[in-house]
C-alpha cells in the first residue's frame, strides 16, 4: 500500500522543489477554504512567497494529502479521527482551531415558503433514511423530498452523521444523490424543488437557500445564528481546523498565527464563521 | 539510430500501458478476492459494510455513453456528409477546423455549461414525469453527446473524404445524383471508418469524468428493475468515472480492500476504453485518419 504513496510523494516533491522558497501547500475543506484564501492573499502581499490553496477531496482529501506529504497544511472541518492516525502512523497530526462554524440544514425556496421552518432530529433521520418522502408529512408543501447528501469524507457529512447517529460508522447505508463542495450543494439545492442538504451555515444566504432551525427535545427552536453557536445552544456546530504534521514550519506558523490574530479573526468573521477564542487547542493536540 | 530510437520509444509506450494495467490488477486483488465475480455482478456498493458491487456503475457508464452516441451519431454523420460531399477546398477546411476546435475545449467548461444550461432544461423537459432533480443520466448523456460530436464528426469526415474521387466521378458518369452517389457509393465504402469514428467517440464518452461528474447526480446503487427500463434515465445515477472522481477515493486510501475495490473500478474502466479504442482503430481505414 505504501508504494503508490511513495511514488506520489516523490512526484510531488519533484514538482514543487523550487530554488528560492518552497511554496506553502494547503489542501482540504471547502468550508475552511475561503478564509485561508483571503489570509493567504494578505500574507502574500505582506511578505511575498507562494501559497497554494486547493480543495481536492474535502477535509479527508486534505488530511490524506498532508499524510502523504503532498501538502504542508490540511484544512479540515472535522477533528482528526482515530482512523486517520491508524492510516498514517508516521504522521504527528497537530490540529489548531481557527474558528467554528454551524452546520445548517438548508432547503430550497419552495419548501421554506411552504411553511417549513424547523426540524426535529427524528424528522431529519426519517428524511435521510427515506421514510418521509413528501414535505406535506412535515407540514410543508406537497412536494417530493430531494435529499442531496454531502459526500462521505466531507467534514460536513462527518459532523452531520456524528450528531444524527452518534458516530459516522453508525449512519445507515443510504444511496442518495451526492454533492461535494459547498458551492455545489448550494447551487443544487437552490435550483431543485423540494431540496434539502447539509451545508455550512455561512453559505446559507437566505436568498437562494434557507437554513432550517433545529427543534430540540424540549420544543424550543434554535436557529444557526452566530449568537446561538457562540452560546453553545445550536447543536450542530463544529470547530474548523488547520492541521500540520508535527510542529508547524515557519510559513505554516505564520499563517496560523495570522488567522488567530486580530486581522485573521476579522476575516473569519467576515465569512460568517465564529473566530476562535485566543490560543484554543484541541483535545487531540494535548500531549 | 532512428530505428533503434523508434523501437525503444514504442517499447516504452507498451511497457507503460501494460505496466499500468498490471499495477491496477495487483492493487485491486484484495477486492477480487473479497467479492470474486460478485464485484462485476453485484448491485450493491456500500463501502462501510464492505459490499462492493460495480454493476450499477458499469450500467450508468454504458447508459450515459450509449445515450451520448445515439444523440451525437445522426448529427455528426449529417455534418460529416455535408463537409465531405458538399463543401470544397478551403470552405471544407474552415468548417472542419472550427468543428475540431470544439474538441479542444476543456471538459470542465462543458461541465459548467451543462450546470448552467442543461440541468434546468432537462429538469423542465422531464417535469411531466416529476423528476427529483435536473441531475440525471439523461443530462450526462446529452452533455457527452455535445462533447463527442466534434470527434465523431471529424473522423467520419476523414473516412468519407478518403473514398477515391474516381469512384464518385464514375458513379456520376452513370447518371446517379449526388445524393445517390453518397448513399450507394461513398457511405458503404467508408462504413468501417464511420464505425471506427463511433467507437472512438464512445471511448471518449466512457472516459470523460469532470463534465459528467457535475450533472449526473452521483447516486449509488441505481439498478433498473428490468434491464431496458427507461426509468433510470430520468433519475440520478453514478458512472465509473464519477465514482473515481469523488471524495470516496480519499477514504479508500490506506484500506487495502476498499482501495482495491476503487482500483478495480479503474481497471474495469481501462478495459472498456482500451477494448473499444483498439476495436475502433482496427476498423479505421489505413491512412484514413490523417487525411
Amino acid at each position: 500500500m505504501r508504494r503508490p504513496a511513495l511514488v506520489l510523494a516523490i512526484l510531488a516533491a519533484a514538482v514543487t522543489v523550487s530554488p528560492v522558497r518552497a511554496a506553502l501547500r494547503i489542501n482540504g475543506s471547502t468550508t475552511v477554504n475561503p478564509v485561508v484564501v483571503d489570509a493567504a492573499a494578505e500574507l502574500r502581499a505582506a511578505r511575498g512567497g507562494e501559497i497554494q490553496v486547493d480543495t481536492l477531496g474535502g477535509s479527508s482529501g486534505g488530511i490524506a494529502a498532508l499524510g502523504d506529504g503532498r501538502a504542508d497544511v490540511a484544512m479540515s472541518s472535522r477533528p482528526i479521527l482515530e482512523s486517520d492516525r491508524e492510516r498514517y502512523p508516521g504522521v504527528d497530526f497537530r490540529a489548531t482551531a481557527i474558528g467554528s462554524d454551524a452546520l445548517a440544514l438548508v432547503v430550497s425556496r419552495d419548501v421554506w415558503e411552504g411553511g417549513l421552518r424547523s426540524l426535529t432530529r427524528p424528522q431529519l433521520l426519517a428524511l435521510y433514511e427515506g421514510r418521509i418522502r413528501n414535505w406535506r408529512e412535515l407540514g410543508g408543501p406537497d412536494r417530493r423530498v430531494v435529499f442531496f447528501n454531502k459526500e462521505p469524507g466531507r467534514g460536513t457529512w462527518e459532523v452531520f452523521a456524528h450528531w444524527a447517529y452518534g458516530d459516522s460508522s453508525e449512519a445507515p447505508l443510504v444511496s442518495l444523490p451526492e454533492v461535494g463542495s459547498n458551492e455545489e450543494a448550494r447551487s443544487k439545492v437552490a435550483s431543485t424543488r423540494g431540496a434539502i442538504s447539509q451545508l455550512s451555515a455561512a453559505w446559507a444566504d437566505g436568498e437562494r437557500v434557507f437554513a432550517l432551525g433545529i427543534e430540540l427535545a424540549d420544543g424550543s427552536v434554535v436557529r444557526p445564528t452566530p449568537q446561538a453557536v457562540a452560546a453553545g445552544e445550536y447543536p450542530l456546530s463544529r470547530p474548523l481546523f488547520l492541521v500540520t504534521d508535527g510542529e508547524a514550519g515557519r510559513d505554516a506558523r505564520e499563517l496560523i498565527d495570522f488567522l488567530l490574530g486580530a486581522r485573521g479573526r476579522e476575516i473569519v468573521e467576515r465569512h460568517g464563521y465564529l473566530p476562535a477564542s485566543p490560543a484554543v487547542t484541541t483535545p487531540e493536540e494535548a500531549p | 539510430m532512428t530505428r533503434w530510437l523508434t523501437w525503444t520509444l514504442s517499447l516504452l509506450t507498451g511497457v507503460v500501458v501494460l505496466g499500468s494495467a498490471l499495477l491496477l490488477l495487483l492493487e485491486s486483488l484484495p477486492a477480487w478476492r473479497h467479492s470474486g465475480l460478485g464485484f462485476l455482478t453485484g448491485t450493491r456498493w456500500f463501502f462501510r459494510a464492505s459490499e462492493f458491487g460495480a454493476a450499477p456503475m458499469v450500467y450508468g457508464t454504458l447508459v450515459v455513453a450509449v445515450l451520448a452516441l445515439g444523440l451525437a451519431a445522426p448529427l455528426a454523420f449529417g455534418a460529416a456528409l455535408f463537409t465531405a460531399e458538399v463543401l470544397r477546398g478551403r470552405a471544407r477546411l474552415a468548417v472542419k477546423g472550427t468543428i475540431e476546435l470544439l474538441a479542444g475545449i476543456p471538459s470542465v467548461v462543458y461541465g459548467l455549461l451543462g450546470v448552467l444550461l442543461l440541468r434546468d432544461w432537462i429538469y423542465r423537459l422531464l417535469s411531466p414525469f416529476d423528476p427529483l432533480s435536473g441531475d440525471t443520466l439523461l443530462t450526462g448523456g446529452v452533455l457527452l453527446a455535445v462533447m463527442i460530436l466534434p470527434t465523431v464528426t471529424t473522423l467520419a469526415d476523414d473516412s468519407l473524404a478518403g473514398v477515391p474521387a474516381g469512384q464518385r466521378r464514375a458513379a456520376r458518369g452513370l447518371g446517379l445524383t449526388r445524393a445517390e452517389v453518397a448513399a450507394t457509393v461513398v457511405v458503404p465504402q467508408a462504413a468501417p471508418g464511420l464505425v471506427a469514428a463511433l467507437l472512438l467517440g464512445l471511448g471518449r464518452a466512457l472516459g470523460e469524468t469532470i463534465a459528467v461528474f457535475l450533472v449526473v447526480g452521483r447516486r449509488d446503487n441505481q439498478w433498473p428493475e428490468w434491464l431496458l427500463s427507461p426509468k433510470p434515465i430520468a433519475e440520478a445515477g453514478q458512472t465509473l468515472t464519477t465514482k473515481l472522481g469523488g471524495s470516496e477515493v480519499w477514504i479508500a486510501w490506506g484500506d487495502p480492500l476498499h482501495w482495491g475495490a476503487i482500483v478495480g473500478l479503474a481497471l474495469l474502466l481501462l478495459s472498456l476504453v482500451v477494448g473499444l479504442t483498439v476495436t475502433g482503430l482496427r476498423l479505421a481505414p489505413p491512412g484514413g485518419r490523417d487525411a
